[in-house]
């Protein structure tokens, strides 16, 4: 299986090959059966990646450990679920992983489109198999996860031999959470390739920039869901399995995912100005290019070695490739620009200051100054080993100092933007919409802040986190009275009828409320509280209103495994609450422990035990415990992110009226929003 | 009378006691308030890549020794400072959390309210140029200034229309 792997991949890039060269020659020739053989070469080379990565998840249920990857990541006792995560585990692994997620895409792409757009899908198969061609250069011939073991046999020649069994996967990544979370980053990474391929094949074909942004934003929603649910995976695994109580530390490789959201965020926003007024088409496309050289970016960070983080593959030379890869696209799409710019000549006009444009480039502003922020902050640790000879560390600390009022900034701005309309706005429309929120918002304000929270930027993020809320709240509110005024359904009904009647503005509405909601479990961050305790058997430990009893001890011993547990019952106002067991297990197969941290969360707080091992000076067991406010707010708002993307992905529903008291079969077709009331139409038409 | 000076010399001792406990409990409560307030300015060297108060890997002695090390100091009384250059004399500049506000790491602290300032700058400028452009000419000839002619781009937009399809 693992020749017919390393067969699969090479042909693979063979076909890749022929789709990129066979691509461009049909792009000059215009030869529709060049067309169509680039095309079907392009989806060979995607059904050769799934054999080629189905033998590797093959290889490794069936414990073959005569090849190197699979014996380095796995081992008989592994649970099988764990095995299909062994695939993205290391290097070799995880580059093949890319290649199939991108392949996944591109098929996707080439087949939902093959009907379809001929004149653009040659360029844009062709940047397609361009990036596959790399990937499949570095499954080939610098990462090959098919390598075997070998040693010289007697008459010299190399032979092949099985170990006994594996290395094992490493403990971290033995946790549920790790068997979606890199999927679904990956997903979003690889997503990206989507829209960087039609916008550059778009301005390699002097389209004049508007089609393109309509055929990508359902990828380039795809992609940022999927990038949005990787980066809050990988936080609750972050708070879930590595124990520091906390769930985003600024780790390089955190901030590395972090990148291309802001960017691709930036631009889900940006592009709205250039599909309603025309606006701002280089600046799109350029964003798109830089969404997509961020995730070759964040990869070659991770797999370089160029900043150390505890995520980070080992250090090798797989990153000269990436920054040659990288240097090749920016070449292109620079190239590409200068000679087409004249084709995004944009019609850029503004009437007023105060209008939806403006905010919209204050967002834009803020998200590009936040990414820019994060870089330069990553990447100064390597900059200031290049000045001064001394590598100087830049932490949690300044990055939380940093991007906490940019973080604000964009609240606010999440807020008010919506509310604005194109063009201008009226000192009538901005009393209208602003007046009810900025009251309801102060009030709250005064109000928390009487209840104890004294702490500065929780307080201003709780005010503006309500702020928001009344501000999409005000929007839905206002709109489904309208509709149940006409139709006689209850307010949540025709609240509902208002988001389909208009999924893209109203799932972005429920976009920005789950939002606020994670800004609302952020803003608890400032009142986590710890303590650390040696414990025997009997002992107490308090924190907050909890009392931790320690019961005792027992073990046990899994397949792969074998824990220790703290058996700890949780007392809170001196009633018994319930049982927790935080563990510490050791794997035998690579002699590495690991955490299994106990949470007992509610909306308040989170309170969170970990069994940290034995304090070395009295040998007695030492339990760790944390009380976070509000960390699960952060994962609901996760949830409603995804749920909010969903719904603008859905087609809009036309509208229908059931007129209230009506007989049955009294439908009328609703003929358009222009029926509505006049503020409600115009609102409709622009989301 | 021999018993009720007893009873209040113990009374008294038990008291001194208690408060000295208290009081000791409390310096102790400060001090590591203190050493864990220093500590979160300072990184954990076993290249985890997390502050020093946070690091919890499982067998990690590096930040063991550390916090050790720390909560010597301030039990010493050391000030602030002194511990700083107590750490990076050992484990050089990289053992910061956050760069000192000194020298080369200055950029770092500047460079984000510089792109702020910079790009605020540039987006009111971009508004205050387009509302110009918008008071200047009306919308129907924008675009014209484009090296393409209005006629190329309006048949390449045709073209678009024709070719793509959502």
């Amino acid at each position: 299986m693992d020749v017919f792997g390393s067969f699969a991949l090479l042909l693979a890039f063979l076909c890749a090959g022929y789709a990129f060269v066979g691509g461009i020659a049909a792009i000059r020739t215009r030869h529709p059966l060049l067309v169509k053989s680039a095309r079907q070469a392009g989806i060979a080379a995607c059904g050769l990646i799934f054999l080629a990565t189905g033998s590797l998840v093959y290889l490794f249920f069936s414990d073959s450990y005569w090849v190197s990857y699979v014996v380095s990541h796995s081992n008989r006792d592994l649970a099988t679920f764990y095995k299909i995560a062994a695939l993205w585990s290391g290097q070799e692994g995880s580059l093949l992983f890319w290649s199939f997620l991108l392949a996944i895409y591109v098929i996707s792409v080439l087949l939902v489109y093959r009907n379809k757009n001929g004149e653009l899908m040659p360029y844009v198969g062709v940047v397609l198999a361009g990036v596959q061609i790399f990937f499949l250069t570095l499954n080939n011939f610098v990462a090959n996860p098919f390598k075997v073991l070998a040693s010289p046999g007697a008459n010299g020649a190399l032979e092949i031999f099985t170990r006994a069994d594996g290395n094992g996967l490493t403990p971290l990544l033995q946790y549920p959470e790790m068997v979606i979370h890199p999927p679904n980053l990956y997903s979003g990474y690889t997503g990206f390739t989507i829209p960087f391929a039609f916008a550059l094949g778009a301005l390699l074909a002097r389209y004049p920039g508007e089609k393109w942004i309509h055929l990508t934003r359902k990828w380039t929603m795809i992609a940022w869901c999927f990038q949005t649910m990787g980066i809050l995976l990988g936080a609750h695994w972050a708070y879930a399995v590595l124990g520091w109580g906390g769930y985003w530390g600024w780790d390089p490789v955190e901030n590395a995912s972090l990148l291309p959201w802001l960017t691709g965020t930036a631009f889900l926003h940006s592009v709205m100005m250039q599909e309603k007024r025309g606006m701002m088409k280089v600046w799109n496309v350029w964003l798109v290019f830089t969404t997509f050289m961020l995730c070759i970016l964040g990869t070659l960070l991770t797999r370089s070695g160029v900043v150390s983080s505890v995520h980070a593959f080992a250090q090798s030379s797989i990153g000269n490739y990436f920054v040659g890869f990288l240097l090749l696209v920016f070449a292109v799409c620079l190239v590409a620009y200068v000679k087409n710019r004249d084709y995004l000549k944009s019609e850029n006009q503004l009437d007023s200051m105060v209008s939806r444009e403006s905010s919209f480039l204050f967002n834009n502003l803020i998200l590009l100054v936040s990414c820019i922020a994060v870089l330069s902050g990553t990447l100064f640790p390597v900059f200031s080993e290049w000045f001064s000879s001394s590598r100087i560390s830049v932490g949690a600390p300044f990055f939380n100092k940093v991007n906490i009022p940019i973080g604000l900034i964009l609240l606010f701005l999440t807020g008010v933007g919506p509310l604005l309309a194109w063009r201008k706005t009226s000192t009538d429309s901005l009393k209208r919409n602003f007046g009810w929120p900025v009251v309801v918002a102060l009030i709250a304000g005064v109000v928390v802040f009487v209840l104890g929270v004294r702490e500065f930027f929780s307080l201003v993020c709780l005010t503006l986190c309500v702020f928001v809320t009344s501000t999409i709240g005000m929007e839905f509110f206002r709109g489904a009275r309208v509709i149940r005024s006409r139709s006689g359904a209850s307010l949540l009904a025709s609240a509902v009828d208002l988001t389909m009647r208009n999924t893209r503005r109203y799932g972005g509405y429920i976009v920005h409320m789950g939002m606020v909601l994670i800004f609302v479990g952020l803003a608890g961050a400032a009142f986590n509280r710890d303590t650390q305790k040696d414990m025997q058997s009997g002992s107490t430990l308090d924190i907050g209103q909890y009392r931790l009893l320690l019961q005792g001890f027992d073990s046990k011993a899994e397949k792969n495994y074998t824990s220790e547990r703290m058996i700890v019952e949780v007392w809170r106002d001196n009633k018994p609450l319930m049982m927790l067991y935080p563990e510490r297990r050791f794997f035998q197969t690579n002699e590495q422990s690991g955490t299994m941290v106990a949470i007992y969360s509610t909306l308040r707080e989170d309170l969170y035990i970990v069994y940290a091992g034995e304090n070395p000076e009295t040998r007695q067991p030492v339990i760790h415990a944390y009380l976070n406010p509000l960390v699960k707010w952060i994962w609901l708002g996760g949830l409603v992110v995804v749920l909010g993307t969903l719904v603008t992905l859905l087609p809009n529903r036309r509208a229908v009226l059931v007129l209230a008291g009506a007989p049955e079969g009294a439908r009328v077709q609703q003929p358009s929003a222009q029926t509505l009331a006049p503020s409600i139409a115009l609102r409709e038409g622009h989301d | 009378m021999i018993k009720r000076r007893v009873v209040a010399v113990s009374l008294l001792i038990a008291l001194s006691a208690s408060s000295a406990a208290l009081f000791s409990s409390r310096v102790q409560a400060q001090q590591t308030d203190r050493a864990k307030q220093i500590g979160g300015k300072f990184m954990c060297m076993c290249s985890c890549n997390q502050v020093l108060t946070q690091c919890n890997h499982v067998g990690c002695t590096t930040s063991a020794s550390m916090l050790k090390e720390l909560d010597g100091w301030v039990a010493r009384g050391d000030s602030e400072t002194v511990i700083t250059s107590a750490f990076v004399q050992e484990f050089g500049t990289k053992v910061y959390a956050e760069p000192p506000r000194s020298g080369l790491s200055l950029v770092a602290w500047s460079l984000p309210t510089v792109y702020l300032l910079l790009g605020t700058l540039l987006v009111i400028f971009v508004i205050w140029r387009w509302r110009s452009r918008a008071l200047l000419r009306p919308a129907s000839v924008a675009g014209r200034q484009s090296g393409v002619s209005a006629q190329d781009l309006e048949r390449a937009r045709r073209r678009v229309a024709q070719e793509t399809e959502d």
